[in-house]
């Protein structure tokens, strides 16, 4: 019944939409290909872990960085591995990028360690540039917190500037760069906990759980297969990747009302009691290409509520404050999200 | 904890409506009961006890108590209470401590609060522990709101007196209070079952009930009450159906009528002048049995007899044709008379001379109004001595009329018998005779409504030569027949005898249905018929009533309809003008906001077809989601239209789909033009199928009476 009428109305719409309209569509769905393909690739890799995939994707499109709450062992170096192995390196010219880096932080990491450092070459009697391990389209950043501010600030800023300063040289890290970095939220003795400026680089704060048990079987189940994969695995090219985003960008349309809501909630949250430090405008201004691409998954040119709803728990919660004895973030954000998001809902009627 | 402090929240706002419910039927049915202070404690336990119970049942020590062990610790409660109600009123250091008054009103508060708390506490335990419980709980609060309303029945819409009153003397028609009565007992029922299951549907049902309580309203308003059934059949008065007036019943089986409606009001009089009838009672005649008809005495059907009494109604003035005499031993009487039940012809204080039509000052009240004149006579006895009897403008056929009887010898025998006592200088007295017979039916007659007599062929006789027990019909032919059989003109008078002490002083009297007698009358020449009416000493039925003495005066104000009654009416009015100007603001805006709600919400529906292409896609999705509403389906605050339509799915599928493209154009692309009438027309008419399959009949129904159905729509 259902298909039948979606049938009926694809062919009414198909009849009376423009030529314009049909083109930017096409380009679209091809963009919403690639990400599909990427996704596969890494569901097949990493199992029960699917909205974080979803995640992943959206922020590497959106160009922003991830940041992991997790236990040791829960397939984030798997995740960020295969991430970066989907992504073949196609036509770039720069040898020195490489798919896929993790770094190890601990208290004794120089920022060097991280970003490269100039080393004398005595046959060209000069200092040449060795690349760290940031010069790659996706680093694993493990247990951030462990290091010190000083090399977490070289690495936010490169996060921040797509590029790294060594003795006043600047070198310009990939387009793709991307970072997942990750933290134990328990064993916090001797650590540098981030503060929230610097957690503002993140695009996306991930809490992860558990899997469930049947994904948890699945795992041993087929750990020897999924080693075995290597290279049957199907590929992206980074090409494809950044004309994805270049396309989500321009074709899938954000409404006003869309923007009013996305001002009226940041505006609520700032207000409320409960909140100590509100969420900064960057935020929201990070957060609209992550829409786009949430939407673009769905299926959809236009970013809704849906997107909203998605996303701006996973965006916000870690760079709001909540007053002390406030622990419940997600109650905190429904409150605040209530009125904007109705109101959102109203102005497709009312217009 | 906070958690808990809310849940509490939560419980709190049904306890506190279930609690005033109850309390508001304790306090209609307390109102006729008690005096004030035993409403209010009644209103007190009911609350009390609500709250108790609700609040605490659940916890300890209440929780680990078993039901029946509650129940009678209400019971044991309850005795306890009463008999310290009973001693305060009781004892007298009490009353002589605090005044006797503060005692009574604190034995009411104590009994009252017992009662109502008790009664809560067992209905609510057994609400909350058993199945039957929510409906015994029901049960007493729609008997209780029955009891208070079930003296209306029958359209006496003046009982009970606490809201008739009210009503009448403030210029409202009583039956409006009653109304509001009715739909508040229908509201707290209705709230109370529902109450049980569901909460979310309250509002829902609610708005729908209101409306069906506001169309009554604006029935009634429109067409008036259903007239209740004439009360023509009070018995003992002689009346008959309208319609049947050749085929008259035999009197004496009126006697077998109950005795239910004594008490029913059937008019009320209103006394122009000052008038105290000598021998203790006032008596209307309506008519006379006066002619043989061979087997007992009927209403005359010969031009020449009974030519004082005033058969018909009319609409001017009717003048006996023949006046009663010795006019100087009289009194002119002037009455209104308001007649409450429709009677066959008019009836006037004895004895009447006149009747002149008055206009109606509430044809709600009375079914006919009008003047008697009357020449009162205000003679003793001992003017009837010596007196002749019969009329000399009689024929004498006429007198033979007046002398006729049954063929039994038994009559002349005992009333021969009765006369021969008499002192020498009496003996041919008619009155000393008549007297004589009086007496003897005084003195051996016993009054009973009861009687054995009403299938003989001659009831009279049965009575009088049997166990002398019967009702005013028997005494009242027997002495007839008696005094004809020594040649004494007489005939039985109907009508109401009413005790001149009903009066209380006032210049109204309110006649009510166990007034209705029949009497002997003589006709004593140069004065008139002249009533010799006996009076057993025994008597088998309580014939007092209640002389409902507010009544009498409020009927008796109503038909006076004087100036200062008007004036007294405005002055009451006068706080209560701006209730009726408001009650009628009420209806308009209420039926105006009705109208126009309907008007928006078939706009809605309908408002796509014509409308034009661009906004297709807002006119034609809001359609669909009134109809929604309509089923009780719609958005919540802060939910997305997403997340809606994925609720809705289950009774519209199509929901889905319509949902996406009516984002797709408002929050698309605005150049695209994606909006189509074809499509929206499928989507909406899909989905109206989808809805109507999917749904009962009675919400069905529901959607379409519901005329704020599209308020919900968000």
């Amino acid at each position: 019944m259902t298909s039948e009428i979606t049938a009926q109305v694809t062919e009414i719409q198909s009849v009376s939409g423009s030529d314009a309209h049909a083109a930017a569509n096409a380009d679209l769905s091809t963009s919403v290909a690639v990400l599909r393909t990427l996704m596969d690739t890494l569901k097949r890799q990493v199992l029960g872990r699917d909205d974080v995939i979803e995640l992943v994707i959206i922020a590497l499109i959106s160009d922003g960085h991830i940041l992991l709450e997790d236990f040791p062992g829960s397939g984030k170096t798997t995740l960020a591995k295969a991430l970066g192995e989907a992504i073949v390196n196609g036509s770039s010219t720069d040898e020195f990028i490489v798919p896929f880096r993790r770094i190890q932080f601990t208290p004794d990491l120089l920022p060097s360690d991280v970003t490269g450092v100039p080393v004398f070459d005595s046959n060209s009697n000069a200092f040449h540039f060795r690349h760290g391990p940031l010069f790659a389209h996706v680093v694993l950043a493990d247990e951030i917190n462990r290091t010190s501010p000083k090399v977490q600030s070289a690495m936010l800023e490169a996060m921040g500037e797509k590029q790294v300063t060594v003795d006043n040289v600047t070198y310009t890290l990939d387009d793709l760069f991307f970072v997942i970095a990750t933290q134990n939220p328990l064993d916090l003795v001797g650590t540098y906990p981030l503060p929230t400026p610097q957690l503002d680089r993140f695009l996306f704060k991930i809490t992860m759980d558990h899997i469930d048990r049947k994904s948890e079987l699945d795992v041993l189940e087929t750990y020897k297969e999924r080693r075995d994969f290597g290279s049957s695995l199907v590929t992206v090219t980074r090409d494809q990747v950044l004309k994805a985003r270049q396309q989500i960008d321009s074709y899938v349309h954000i409404s006003p009302a869309v923007k009013t809501a996305l001002v009226d909630i940041s505006r609520n949250i700032r207000e409320d009691d409960r909140v100590l430090q509100g969420n900064s405008t960057r935020s929201m201004v990070l957060l609209l290409p992550a829409l786009q691409v949430s939407a673009a998954l769905r299926g959809r040119d236009y970013v809704s509520a849906e997107d909203i709803q998605l996303l701006i728990s996973r965006v916000l919660g870690h760079r709001i404050e909540l007053a002390p004895g406030v622990s419940d973030m997600e109650k905190v954000l429904a409150d605040n999200m209530r009125a904007p998001m109705d109101q959102l809902a109203r102005s497709t009627l009312t217009g | 904890m906070t958690i808990r402090t809310e849940d509490s929240a939560l419980h709190f706002l049904p306890t506190s409506f279930r609690a005033m419910i109850i309390a508001g039927s304790y306090w209609v049915v307390s109102l006729s009961l008690t005096v004030l202070s035993g409403s209010l404690a009644s209103l007190i336990g009911c609350l009390t006890a609500c709250y108790l119970v609700d609040l605490r049942l659940h916890r300890q020590p209440l929780a680990s108590l078993r039901t029946s062990t509650l129940l009678a610790a209400c019971l044991l409660f309850w005795l306890t209470g009463l008999l310290v109600a009973r001693l305060i009123v009781g004892s007298d250091w009490i009353s002589n401590l605090v005044s006797p008054i503060a005692a009574f009103n604190s034995s009411e508060f104590l009994k009252w609060f017992v009662i109502s708390a008790s009664i809560t506490v067992s209905l609510r335990c057994l609400a909350h522990r058993t199945s039957f419980g929510a409906v015994v709980e029901i049960l007493f609060v729609a008997a209780l709101f029955v009891m208070t309303l079930a003296a209306h029945r029958n359209g006496m819409i003046h009982r009970p007196f606490f809201i008739g009153d009210f009503a009448l003397v403030r210029g409202i028609d009583p039956s409006v209070i009653l109304m509001i009565f009715g739909c508040a007992a229908v509201l707290s029922l209705s709230a109370l079952l529902m109450m049980e299951n569901n909460q979310r549907r309250l509002p829902y049902h609610f708005v729908v009930l209101g409306l069906l309580c506001f169309s009554l309203f604006f029935y009634v308003r429109l067409f008036g009450l259903p007239t209740p059934r004439l009360t023509d059949d009070l018995g003992l008065t002689g009346q008959e159906q309208v319609g049947n007036g050749s085929q008259r019943e035999n009197p004496f089986r009126d006697g077998e009528n109950s005795a239910n409606d004594r008490e029913a009001p059937v008019a009320v009089v209103v006394f122009r002048d000052d008038y105290e009838p000598l021998n203790g009672a006032f008596y209307f005649r309506e008519s006379a049995y006066s002619q043989f008809n061979g087997s007992m005495l009927d209403f005359t059907t010969r031009e020449d007899m009974d030519r004082d009494l005033i058969e018909h109604f009319t609409n001017s003035r009717a003048d006996a044709e023949q006046l009663p005499l010795s006019v100087d031993m009289r009194t002119r009487v002037r009455t209104t008379i308001g007649m409450l039940v429709p009677h066959r012809s008019p009836f006037g204080l004895v004895s009447p001379i006149a009747y002149e039509n008055r206009s109606n000052p509430n044809n709600l009240r009375f079914k006919r109004t009008y003047d008697s004149y009357s020449l009162a006579p205000e003679y003793d006895f001992e003017f009837l001595l010596g007196r002749e009897t019969g009329s000399e403008d009689w024929s004498q056929d006429v007198r033979e009329q007046y002398l006729k009887l049954p063929d039994d010898a038994r009559y002349q025998e005992l009333a021969e018998n009765l006369i021969t006592n008499l002192r020498p200088e009496f003996a041919n007295d008619p009155f000393a005779k008549a007297w004589a017979i009086k007496t003897y039916l005084d003195e051996n007659g016993i009054y009973s409504l009861k009687n054995e007599h009403a299938y003989e062929p001659d009831p009279a006789g049965s009575f009088l030569f049997g166990d002398l027990t019967g009702y005013c019909m028997h005494f009242s032919f027997a002495a007839t027949y008696l005094f004809r059989s020594i040649g004494i003109p007489a005939r039985v008078g109907v009508g109401y005898s009413v005790p001149a002490s009903n009066k209380a002083g006032g210049s109204s009297l309110l006649i009510q249905a166990v007034h209705g007698h029949a009497w002997p009358e003589i006709y004593f020449r140069e004065i008139g018929w002249v009533i010799v009416d006996p009076a057993p000493q025994q008597t088998l039925v309580d014939m007092t009533t209640d002389p409902q003495n507010d009544l009498q005066q409020l009927l008796g104000d109503m038909l006076r309809n004087d100036a200062s009654f008007e004036e007294f009416l405005s002055s009451q009015q006068s706080s209560f003008i701006k209730l009726r100007t408001l009650l009628t603001a009420l209806y308009i805006i209420v039926s105006a906001i009705l109208i126009l709600a309907y008007l928006i919400k078939f706009y809605r529906l309908w408002a796509p077809y014509p409308g034009n292409s661009g906004q297709q896609h807002r006119f034609a999705y809001r359609a669909v989601l009134d109809r929604l509403s309509a089923i009780g389906l719609h958005r919540h605050y802060g939910e997305s239209r997403e997340q809606f339509a994925l609720r809705a799915s289950q009774i519209a599928p199509t929901i889905k789909a319509m949902t996406d493209s009516h984002l797709a154009c408002s929050l698309g692309v605005p150049t695209s033009n994606r909006s189509n009438r074809q499509q929206w027309h499928l989507f909406q008419s899909t989905i109206t199928r989808e809805i109507s399959s999917n749904t009962t009949i009675w919400k069905k129904m529901l959607a379409w009476i519901n005329p704020f159905s599209w308020i919900m729509t968000r």
